[in-house]
């Protein structure tokens, strides 16, 4: 496996994560590994060698036993090669060099497990289980020295923490960039500027506004107005849920924003309660021109812009006639 | 550099350049309200299509220019503000109450004639534009 995160240099958990070789350090220093640490873990190796296959055994013995765990390994060969998966990197506990070579691999370790669906508590319940098992062999085969097979101990116990904050970190980047990318997709959908009439914009905003898409609205607006040579915008909220006074002070800002480039704005489908909210809040939207509806909006724009939209005849006579 | 201050009819227009000194836009401040009286003019129009950034020197400086001139007998409209101007004005709490605003020198000028023409015939003057 380290080989492979070798050979490609091109994508690194370690540097994605931010993880350089200071903050491995300043994790080590944490967990107060010392080169002597390392030295104990790494005699642990032939039996480490010796053990494996015993161990992960037994760990896997162990995790069948939970009906969701046995339906995921269902096939043999998964099992198999999940095993002997488990088996490198349990022997790679004890290989002896703890850099940033380890580090990514541990990291692509945790980022393949939080793919599958592998909770943390898994996660967990195998590091328990090997710091029991690998214990007592320690003990075992150091019963005439107590006192180093303990100091041996608590150093795998420290790399096995190392290893689990590794593990949950990867969990955590992990989830953030799902939530980041869903962020994105969602702002994507985000609001269109529509042009109803020559120098007519319409805003219709739908949704939640947070900072974040305030901004990019006021943006796509002003860009829209001067593109468009728009002189007024009517910006119906009838689509949003709330409003608080950070996004009454937005509304406010992009209104004001649109008059600095010469466009009147017109706030239109204030619901009941928004009304509500923002006057039990002492929020005045004072300045801006409020219209009831998105209809009453178009209309009271019109009128600012001189135009005069006259029905002509029943509807009926609109169909186009013959000849 | 100075920032020069065009004559049109009854309007004076003045461009101002991507980056003016505090110096500059004092004296054009100084300039305007000068030849409004000297010029009898009735509408101000100031181009800020070329700046990129307007501080908080710049806007107020802007600002008593068009009261200065209100006082004077003539309407301001400030014309050309960019979208990303606009946009850093307003995060930055700066204001420009109190003074006309349109898209660009078209619009500024099609503003100041339908104001000046509606301040004419005081009874019909509700064909103005949506600019207070």
């Amino acid at each position: 496996m380290a080989r492979s995160s070798r050979d490609r240099p091109a994508h690194s958990y370690a540097a994605e994560m931010g993880m350089g070789r200071e903050e491995i350090q300043r994790r080590k220093e944490w967990l107060e590994i010392t080169p002597q640490d390392e030295e104990r873990i790494r005699s642990l190796h032939t039996l480490a060698h010796e053990y494996a296959d015993e161990v992960i055994d037994d760990l896997y013995r162990h995790f069948l036993t939970f009906p969701e765990v046995a339906d995921f390994f269902k096939e043999t060969s998964v099992l198999d090669h999940v095993k002997a998966m488990q088996r490198d990197y349990f022997v790679r506990l004890t290989g002896g060099n703890y850099d940033d070579a380890y580090v990514e691999e541990r990291l692509k370790i945790g980022a393949v497990h939080e793919r599958v669906g592998v909770d943390v508590k898994w996660y967990l319940g195998a590091y328990n289980h090997y710091i029991r098992f690998v214990g007592a062999k320690i003990f075992e085969s150091m019963e005439d020295r107590p006192e180093e097979a303990l100091a041996t101990y608590f150093a795998l116990q420290k790399l096995i923490y190392l290893d689990i904050g590794l593990a949950i970190d990867t969990y955590v980047f992990q989830r953030e960039r799902t939530i980041r990318m869903q962020q994105e997709a969602i702002r994507e959908l985000s609001t269109p500027v529509l042009q109803v009439r020559e120098g007519l914009l319409i805003l219709p905003i739908v949704g939640a506004i947070d900072s974040q898409r305030a901004l990019q609205l006021t943006e796509a607006l002003l860009a829209s107005i001067a593109r468009t040579r728009a002189r007024v915008v009517v910006i119906d909220i009838t689509g949003v849920p709330a409003v608080d006074s950070l996004v009454a002070n937005h509304l406010v800002q992009t209104v004001e924003a649109a008059r600095l480039m010469g466009a009147t704005a017109i706030l239109t489908g204030i619901s009941p309660e928004i009304a509500q909210t923002l006057v039990t809040l002492g929020l005045s939207l004072g300045q801006m021109r409020t219209v009831g509806d998105l209809q009453g909006g178009i209309e009271e724009a019109e009128r600012l812009l001189g135009y005069r939209v006259t029905k002509v005849g029943r509807p009926e006579d609109s169909y186009p006639a013959d000849g | 550099m100075a920032v020069p201050i065009l004559r049109q009819g009854d309007v004076l227009i003045a461009s101002i350049q991507s980056a003016p000194t505090d110096e500059d836009l004092r004296l054009l401040q100084e300039t305007l309200v000068e030849r409004i009286g000297r010029y009898r003019t009735r509408g101000v129009v100031i181009d800020v299509t070329l700046m990129d950034v307007m501080d908080s020197y710049a806007c107020r400086t802007l600002r008593s220019v068009g009261q200065m001139a209100r006082l004077r007998g003539a309407e301001t409209v400030l014309v050309g503000i960019q979208p990303d101007v606009a946009f850093s004005m307003v995060q930055l709490g700066l204001r420009m109450e109190g003074v006309h605003t349109a898209l660009d020198l078209d619009a500024g000028l099609s503003l100041l004639r339908a104001r000046l023409a509606s301040r004419q015939r005081p009874s019909g003057g509700d064909g103005a534009p949506p600019h207070q």
